[in-house]
């Protein structure tokens, strides 16, 4: 199963991206943990700097920026 | 802001008693923000979080280091940085120029940006 994990704060940039996860998950019929994570030591851990972030199975893909449905999609076919 | 354990957090009081014992400051917002409104102290270094992994060895390890930003956040994940990289002597302080700015401590520009309820997200990079 995939892992996704989306990083920040809780702002509206953050929450756009968790939400086009879902959807291109939605249309890659991926089966994926999504997890969203808010923990500043979690961010820490991972030495983010600018979020939100969009790791999939460990490997950071995006950051920085939303990142948008058709991206994930990308990301999720390869 | 969550708890961490990873960085030492100081409050602008403290952090200006580092400063006058000779710390460095380390301004992590962006440019536009800091024409706006900037700390004045002596010893003062400015590197967006933008530019921070490119240019974080700008930092000496050889300081003690006080990381500041609008209010905490950015600057403590800078910190957390710094630290991760062997760093040692590195601190953030909470609230920010927010705060230091309610201190009464010294600045350079418009301090109406900070004292009227101005947004924790700035003009750049989300968070």
């Amino acid at each position: 199963m995939t892992q996704i994990k989306v990083f920040g704060p809780g702002c509206p940039k953050c929450k756009a991206t968790y939400n086009n996860v879902l959807e291109a998950i939605r249309q890659t019929n991926t089966e994926a943990q999504v997890e969203k994570v808010e923990e500043i030591e979690e961010m820490m851990k991972y030495n983010l700097l600018t979020t939100p972030v969009l790791m999939i199975d460990e490997e950071i893909k995006i950051k920085g920026r939303v990142a948008h449905v058709n991206e994930i999609v990308d990301l999720l076919k390869k | 802001m969550g708890k961490q354990t990873l960085v030492k957090e100081i409050c602008p009081t403290t952090a200006q008693t580092w400063v006058k014992n000779g710390a460095l400051l380390v301004d992590v917002r962006e440019k536009d923000e800091i024409e706006q409104l900037a700390f004045d102290v002596p010893d003062i270094l400015n590197i967006p979080l933008s530019e921070f992994e490119e240019r974080y060895s700008e930092i000496p390890k050889d300081k003690d280091v006080v990381m500041v930003c609008a209010v905490g956040s950015k600057s403590l994940r800078a910190a957390g940085f710094l630290v991760n990289h062997g760093y040692t002597n590195v601190v953030n302080m909470q609230h920010g120029i927010t705060r230091w700015v309610q201190k009464g401590f010294p600045t350079k520009g418009d301090t109406s940006l900070v004292t009227g309820g101005g947004s924790c997200c700035a003009s750049s990079g989300c968070c």
